[in-house]
C-alpha cells in the first residue's frame, strides 16, 4: 500500500532521480509519512526530467543513503535501487535489443560486457538488426512487439513519443544522462520537458564534404562561390534538396521558421514576405546544373566515380568521401548562400542517434540499465573507435582522436547554426515536393503561390 | 454456410414448426443441445453438441461478453504507467486497446452468429429425428453419419478447413477494416497507448471534399483515373504482346522455337521483386542507362526535341510523371509478356486447324488470319482471365511500389499534401498511408472503394459463368 | 530470295527482342561478379571481377547477409505453403465443380468477390489475428498466412475440373464409389496439369513476398527472415552502397531453383493454365 502511494507521488513529479541521487529523503522512501514525501516532491518539481541534481557519482551517493537507512528499514531491501533490482531478479532476464546492421558486432561485444557487469543475474539477450533511420516504422506497426531497447535517429522521437513508444527517463542510475552528454543531444532527446531517450551519438546532422584539390578554404565559405569554382573545374556539387530534411537548411538559414505545435501540427513561415527570394535563390543555384539534387545513395556512387567534388551529407558518407578523395578529403560547416544580394549562413538539423526503452517491456528496469550501459562513455568511445561515430558523451567527445576527425570537427563547427529537429509528420511530403520543383525548375514564376501551397500542406491541421 | 436462400422465410418457418410441434426432447434440446440426439440413441452426436454448447457458453462469458461490452465505445481506459525509480519497475493500469476490442468483438460476433445457425440447425435436426422415429424410419448411426461426410455430404468435409482459413485470413480482417473506416484510427489515435472511437461517415466525407489543406478528394480523383488507365494499358499491352510473341515464335518459319521461348522465360525465373528493384537502379537518374544514353548522345537529342526538360542532365526515366508512367507500362510489358506468351502458346496450340486452313484456301494472308481468326478465338478462350488480369492490375502493388518507392518525388503540391504521387495506384497510396503515415481510417475508406470497383467488374463478368448453365456445356 | 530475307529479318527481330529481355538479367549476373560492392553506374560490365559476393552469401554470413538461413527458411515455408495451398485449392475446386449442394453458386460468387479485397490493407488485421494466436515471428505463422486463404483461388482449377467429363464420375458412381473415392482416384490423377500449375504458383509466393513477411517477422533477427526480406533489406538507404552486388548475387541464386521448376514443369504449366482458363 505504502509503495503505491509513493509510486503515485513519484509519478506526479519527476523527481525520482533526486530522491535517489542525493539521498535527501532517502529514509522516507522506504515508506514513512507520505506528507514528507510530497514536500520533497514539491520542492523539486522545478527540476526538469533530466534530473539536474542527480549526483555525478551516483553509486557513491546511493551507498551513503543505503547506509543511512539500513537501520530503520524493516524491509529487506536496501535503498540502492540497482541492488534492489538485482536482489529482486530471480528469473532469467529476457531482453531484445535492436541496433543497426552496421552496429551488430560492436553491440554484441557491449552486451557481453553488460552481462559481465552484473554477474549475479542471468541474462538472455537477443540482438536484432533494425536500421536507425527506419526504426520508427517497425516499432509503430506494433509497439508491444518491438525490442525492449532500441536505437533510432532523433527525427523520429516526436512520433515515437506520441505513440507512447518511449519510456521516459525518469531516473538514472549508472549514468548521468543529462550532464554527461552534450546539451544539444539532451535537448534532442527531450520532448515537452521530459527526457525520453539516451543520447548515443552526436553525428547525425549534415555538413559539407569537399575535395580540397578543387576548393580552397576560402571557396567553401560561400555556396555561390563554390558553384563558380566547380563549374570551372567541370565538377558538380550535390545536395538532396528534394528532401525536407535538407531544404530546411535554406529557409531556416534565411530566417524563416518551422516549428511544431503540441498536437503534432506545424507552424511554418516559409511563405512570409521575402521568402520567395529564398525559393528564387534555390532555383538559381540548381538552375546552374552545377549544384545538383541527388539522393544519398546516388551521391555515394557519384562521389566514388569522381563526378562530384563537394556534397552536403553526413558522417555516414565520410568513408565514401575519404576513400574517393584521399588526402584531399575535407569537411567543413555549411556555406552561406546569396538571398537577394544578402549572404545567409545555411542552417541545418542537428542530428543525434538515441537509444530508447520500450514502455511495454517486461523488464523495464534492466532495459533502462542496459540503455545506460550502451550509451555510457566507455560504449561511446568504443563506438567511435569501431565505426568513427561521433560521441555525444562530453568526455568521450573531448578525446584527441575524436577532435581530429574532420567530419566530426565540421559538425561541431556547424553546430552553432544547427537546430534540433522539431517537426510534425505533415512537413515531409510537401517539403519534398517543394524541393523537387524548385530544383528541376518546374515551379514556374508564381513562387508565392507555390510556397503558399507548400505551407498549407505543412501546416495542415491534425484532427 | 451463408446463402441467400437460408434467409428466406422458409428457414425460420421450419424452425418455428420444430419448436411448436417438437416433443419434450426437442424442447429439452433448446436448453441442452444434445438432448434430442441422446434420446434417439445418437449418443456421440449428442455429446458433441453438449460439448459445443459448453464451449460456446464459456467463450461467451469470458471472451465475447467482455469485449462486446466495450464495442460501443471501443474502450475508455487510457494506457497509464507508473514508474517506480526505487525498484525500477513500472505498474501499468488495466488499459483498453481499441484495436483488440474491435478485432475481438468482430470475432465474437462471428462466433455468436455461427452459434445461432448451429443452434437453429440443431433444433431442426432433432425435430427431423423425431419425425423419422415416429415414421419408424432408420436413424443413422454415428458411423453412418461419418460415412455420409465422405459421400453425399462430402462438400462439408472438403470445405470446412479451407473455409476456416478464409474466415481467419480474409473475412475477419476485411470486417475489421470496414469497421475502421468508421473510426478515427490514425496516428493521433494509435493503440495501445491511445484509444480510437467511432466517427460515423466522417472519413468518407473527408475523402470526397476538397480544400487546400485537405486534398484527399483531389488526389483520389487523380489516382483513380491513373489506376484505371494503368489497369487497361497494362492488361492490354501484355495480353496483345504475349499473343504476338507466341504467334511469332510458334510460326513454322521460326527455327528453334523452344530455345527462343526459354530465353524469354529466363526473365520470369528471376523473382519479380529482384528484377523490379534491379530495373529501378538500372534506370536511376544517375544509373547505368543514363550514363550510356548520355555517352551516345541520346540525352542531348531528347533535350533538343523537348522530351527532356532542358535543365536536366539525365533522362528522368522514373522521376518525371510522364516518363515514369510510360516507363512503368514498358517495364510491366517486360515483366508480363513472357507470362502471357506462355499462356497464349498453349491456347494457340489448340486452335482449330480446319478454320485456319479454309481461310488460307480462301486466299487470306497471314495478317488477316491473325486478326480475323486467331485473335477472336484467343479472346473467346481467355476473355474471362483477361478480366481477372485487369482486376489484378488494379491491385498491382509490386510493380508500382518497387519501381517508385523512395525514388519518385511528386511535383504536384496538392498531391503531396495528401501524401500521394502521380504514379500511385489506389493500393500503393493506401499502403503508404498506413505504413508511413498510420492513417488507417482514410486507407480503409480507399480500400473499401477499391474493393467495390473490383468486385463490380468481377461480378459483371462472372455472373455469366456461374449463374448460367455454361458449366455444363463443355462436358 | 524473298524467303531468305524474311527468314533473316524474323530472326533478327527475335534476337533484338531477346536482347531487350535479357539485358537487365545480364546486368544482374555480371554485377553479381563485380568486385565493387555498390551500384556501378559508369560501366555496364564491372571493372574488377570477383567471386566475393557469392562467398559472402554462403561462406561468410555477416549481420546483414544470412543467406543460408534465409534460403532454408524460405524453402521450408514454400514447401509447406505449397502443400497446404494445393490441397485447399483442390478441395474447394472439386466441391465447386463436381458436387452439387445448396448454396454452391452463392458461395462461389462470394468467394470471387472476397478475393478482390486488396490484401495490403487487411495486412495489419491479419497481423493482429496472428499475434493473438501467438504466431508472429514463427514460420508456422508464415505458412498459415500464405496458405490459409488459398481456397479463394479456386477459379482456374475449377475451370479445369469442369472440363473433365461427367461420364467418368457417373461410371464410378454406378460401381459404388463414394465421392471421396472419385475425388482421389479419378479427378486428382486427371488434374495433373492444373495441380502442377497450382504447385508452382503457391510455391513461388514466399519467394516473392516482402511486405507481409516483413510485418510478420518483425523481431529484427536476420536469421529468421525469408530471402525476400533479406534481399529487400540490402537495398535500404544505409546498406545499398555496400551490398548492391551481393543483392545481385542473391538474386541470381534465388532464380536457380525457380527456373529449374519452370523448365521441368513448363509443359504441365501451359496445359494447366490454358485448360483452366477455357472456363475462366
Amino acid at each position: 500500500m505504502k509503495k503505491k502511494v509513493l509510486a503515485a507521488l513519484l509519478a506526479t513529479s519527476m523527481v525520482a532521480a533526486s530522491l535517489v541521487g542525493c539521498g535527501n529523503s532517502g529514509n522516507e522512501a522506504g515508506g514513512a509519512s507520505s506528507a514528507d514525501n510530497s514536500t520533497a516532491a514539491d520542492t523539486t518539481t522545478d527540476n526538469t526530467a533530466a534530473a539536474d541534481n542527480t549526483a555525478a557519482d551516483n553509486s557513491a551517493a546511493t551507498d551513503t543513503a543505503a547506509a543511512d537507512t539500513s537501520a530503520d528499514n524493516s524491509a529487506a531491501s536496501s535503498d540502492d535501487p540497482v541492488a534492489n533490482l538485482i536482489a529482486a531478479t530471480t528469473d532469467t532476464v529476457k531482453l531484445t535489443v535492436w541496433a543497426s546492421e552496421e552496429d551488430q558486432a560492436l553491440t554484441t561485444q557491449l552486451l557481453e560486457d553488460f552481462k559481465a557487469a552484473y554477474p549475479d543475474v542471468t541474462f538472455d539477450i537477443t540482438l536484432g538488426s533494425e536500421s536507425e533511420s527506419t526504426a520508427k516504422d517497425t516499432i509503430l506497426a506494433d509497439v508491444e512487439a518491438a525490442a525492449d531497447v532500441f536505437s533510432f535517429a532523433d527525427d523520429q522521437i516526436n512520433e515515437l513519443v506520441q505513440a507512447g513508444a518511449l519510456q521516459p527517463v525518469a531516473a538514472t542510475y549508472t549514468l548521468d544522462v543529462a550532464n554527461e552528454n552534450v546539451a544539444g543531444s539532451v535537448e534532442a532527446a527531450t520532448v515537452n520537458g521530459t527526457l525520453y531517450a539516451y543520447p548515443m551519438t552526436a553525428d547525425n546532422g549534415y555538413f559539407m564534404f569537399y575535395d580540397a584539390s578543387v576548393f580552397s578554404d576560402e571557396d567553401v565559405k560561400s555556396l555561390d562561390k563554390m558553384v563558380e569554382v566547380a563549374e570551372a573545374a567541370g565538377k558538380k556539387i550535390a545536395m538532396d534538396v528534394s528532401n525536407g530534411w535538407y531544404i530546411y537548411a535554406f529557409f531556416q538559414g534565411a530566417g524563416y521558421e518551422l516549428t511544431m505545435n503540441e498536437d503534432g501540427s506545424n507552424n511554418c513561415t516559409w511563405n512570409a514576405a521575402g521568402a520567395t527570394d529564398v525559393a528564387q535563390a534555390i532555383m538559381d543555384l540548381y538552375g546552374t546544373n552545377v549544384l545538383v539534387d541527388m539522393s544519398d545513395e546516388e551521391m555515394a556512387t557519384a562521389i566514388a566515380e569522381g563526378t562530384i567534388a563537394a556534397a552536403v551529407n553526413g558522417t555516414w558518407r565520410a568513408e565514401t568521401a575519404s576513400d574517393a578523395w584521399g588526402e584531399n578529403y575535407s569537411a567543413t560547416k555549411l556555406p552561406t548562400f546569396n538571398v537577394a544580394g544578402k549572404d545567409c549562413q545555411m542552417s541545418s538539423y542537428s542530428g543525434y542517434k538515441l537509444v530508447g526503452v520500450n514502455p511495454y517491456s517486461a523488464n523495464i528496469g534492466w532495459s533502462m540499465l542496459l540503455a545506460e550501459f550502451l550509451t555510457g562513455e566507455t560504449a561511446q568511445t568504443a563506438r567511435f573507435e569501431a565505426r568513427g561515430l561521433g560521441p555525444s558523451n562530453v568526455a568521450a567527445a573531448s578525446s584527441d582522436a575524436v577532435q581530429a576527425d574532420p567530419a566530426i570537427a565540421a559538425l561541431a563547427a556547424q553546430a552553432a547554426y544547427a537546430t534540433p529537429q522539431r517537426v510534425g509528420g505533415n512537413f515531409w511530403a510537401p517539403a519534398e515536393t517543394l524541393g523537387q520543383i524548385l530544383a528541376d525548375g518546374s515551379a514556374g514564376s508564381d513562387l508565392q503561390s507555390v510556397l503558399d501551397t507548400a505551407v498549407e500542406g505543412i501546416m495542415a491541421p491534425i484532427e | 454456410m451463408k446463402n441467400k436462400k437460408i434467409f428466406s422465410g422458409n428457414y425460420f418457418k421450419e424452425f418455428g414448426t420444430a419448436v411448436a410441434k417438437g416433443d419434450i426432447w426437442v424442447k429439452l434440446s433448446m436448453l441442452i443441445m444434445g438432448a434430442g440426439y441422446i434420446a434417439r440413441k445418437q449418443i456421440i452426436n449428442g455429446l458433441i453438441m453438449i460439448a459445443l454448447e459448453a464451449v460456446f457458453i464459456i467463450t461467451y462469458v469470458f471472451y465475447a461478453a467482455p469485449n462486446l461490452a466495450k464495442f460501443g465505445t471501443l474502450g475508455t481506459v487510457q494506457f497509464e504507467q507508473v514508474f517506480d525509480p526505487l525498484t525500477l519497475t513500472s505498474k501499468v493500469n488495466d488499459y483498453d486497446n481499441s484495436f483488440l476490442i474491435l478485432l475481438n468483438s468482430i470475432i465474437a460476433l462471428f462466433i455468436i452468429v455461427s452459434f445461432i445457425f448451429v443452434y437453429i440447425g440443431n433444433i431442426k435436426a432433432v425435430y427431423r429425428l423425431q419425425k423419422q422415429k415416429e415414421a419408424g424410419k432408420h436413424i443413422n448411426s454415428f458411423r453412418e453419419d461419418i460415412k455420409a461426410l465422405f459421400n453425399e455430404k462430402f462438400h462439408i468435409t472438403l470445405l470446412t478447413l479451407p473455409a476456416l482459413g478464409i474466415i481467419l485470413m480474409n473475412i475477419i480482417p476485411i470486417l475489421v477494416l470496414i469497421a475502421i473506416a468508421f473510426t478515427n484510427y490514425d496516428q493521433q489515435h494509435m493503440p495501445p497507448s491511445a484509444l480510437f472511437t467511432w466517427v460515423g461517415w466522417k472519413n468518407f466525407k473527408q475523402l470526397f471534399t476538397n480544400s487546400t489543406t485537405l486534398t484527399f478528394g483531389y488526389s483520389f480523383g487523380k489516382i483513380l483515373i491513373w489506376t484505371l488507365e494503368w489497369a487497361v494499358l497494362s492488361t492490354l499491352t501484355t495480353f496483345i504482346g504475349g499473343i504476338l510473341m507466341a504467334q511469332f515464335i510458334n510460326s513454322k518459319k521460326t527455327k528453334l522455337p523452344k530455345l527462343w521461348r526459354t530465353l524469354f522465360m529466363v526473365a520470369i525465373a528471376v523473382p519479380q521483386f529482384v528484377t523490379l528493384l534491379l530495373v529501378r537502379n538500372f534506370f536511376a537518374d544517375s544509373g547505368i542507362v543514363n550514363t550510356i544514353c548520355s555517352n551516345i548522345g541520346l540525352t542531348d537529342f531528347l533535350k533538343s526535341v523537348g522530351l527532356v526538360n532542358a535543365n536536366l542532365t539525365y533522362i528522368p526515366f522514373l522521376t518525371n510523371p510522364t516518363w515514369a508512367k510510360v516507363m512503368i507500362v514498358l517495364i510491366n510489358i517486360w515483366v508480363g509478356v513472357p507470362y502471357q506468351m506462355l499462356i497464349a502458346t498453349g491456347v494457340l496450340m489448340n486452335i482449330p486447324v480446319d478454320q485456319l486452313e479454309s481461310a488460307r484456301i480462301d486466299g487470306a494472308n497471314s495478317f488477316q488470319i491473325f486478326w480475323k481468326i486467331t485473335m477472336p478465338y484467343v479472346l473467346f478462350i481467355t476473355g474471362p482471365s483477361l478480366i481477372t488480369d485487369f482486376v489484378r492490375n488494379i491491385n498491382n502493388f509490386n510493380v508500382i511500389y518497387l519501381l517508385t518507392q523512395d525514388v519518385y518525388v511528386t511535383s504536384d503540391q496538392l498531391l503531396a499534401n495528401s501524401n500521394a504521387k502521380e504514379v500511385d495506384l489506389l493500393v500503393t497510396w493506401l499502403f503508404r498511408l498506413t505504413n508511413e503515415y498510420y492513417n488507417y481510417k482514410i486507407a480503409s475508406v480507399i480500400g473499401i472503394i477499391v474493393f467495390i470497383i473490383c468486385a463490380g467488374f468481377t461480378l459483371i463478368t462472372f455472373t455469366q459463368t456461374i449463374k448460367g448453365s455454361r458449366e455444363e456445356d463443355f462436358r | 530470295m524473298k524467303k531468305t530475307v524474311g527468314f533473316v529479318v524474323r530472326h533478327l527481330v527475335l534476337t533484338f527482342l531477346v536482347i531487350i529481355w535479357l539485358v537487365p538479367i545480364l546486368w544482374l549476373v555480371v554485377t553479381s561478379f563485380s568486385g565493387y560492392k555498390g551500384i556501378n553506374t559508369a560501366h555496364f560490365f564491372p571493372e574488377t571481377w570477383s567471386l566475393d559476393n557469392y562467398k559472402v552469401l554462403f561462406l561468410q554470413p555477416d549481420s546483414v547477409v544470412q543467406y543460408g538461413a534465409w534460403f532454408k527458411n524460405t524453402l521450408l515455408i514454400a514447401i509447406f505453403t505449397c502443400i497446404v495451398s494445393t490441397a485447399f485449392v483442390l478441395m474447394v475446386s472439386y466441391a465447386m465443380s463436381c458436387l452439387r449442394f445448396k448454396g454452391r453458386k452463392g458461395l462461389m460468387s462470394f468467394g470471387i468477390v472476397l478475393n478482390m479485397f486488396p490484401g495490403v490493407l487487411s495486412m495489419i488485421a491479419v497481423y493482429f489475428v496472428m499475434k493473438s494466436l501467438g504466431l508472429t515471428n514463427s514460420h508456422l505463422g508464415m505458412i498459415i498466412v500464405y496458405s490459409a486463404g488459398s481456397g479463394l483461388g479456386y477459379l482456374i482449377t475449377k475451370g479445369f475440373m469442369d472440363t473433365i467429363s461427367t461420364s467418368l464420375r457417373e461410371a464410378a458412381w454406378l460401381e459404388g464409389a463414394s465421392e471421396a473415392t472419385i475425388f482421389f482416384k479419378i479427378i486428382i490423377p486427371l488434374s495433373q496439369p492444373i495441380i502442377v500449375y497450382t504447385i508452382i504458383n503457391s510455391f513461388l509466393v514466399p519467394w516473392g513476398d516482402f511486405v507481409l513477411a516483413k510485418l510478420m517477422l518483425n523481431s529484427g533477427i536476420a536469421t529468421d527472415w525469408t530471402i525476400a526480406i533479406g534481399l529487400f533489406n540490402m537495398l535500404g538507404k544505409s546498406l545499398i552502397n555496400k551490398y548492391f552486388s551481393i543483392f545481385c548475387a542473391g538474386g541470381v541464386i534465388v532464380s536457380i531453383p525457380i527456373s529449374a521448376l519452370f523448365v521441368l514443369m513448363q509443359k504441365f504449366y501451359v496445359e494447366g493454365v490454358t485448360g483452366g482458363s477455357v472456363k475462366g
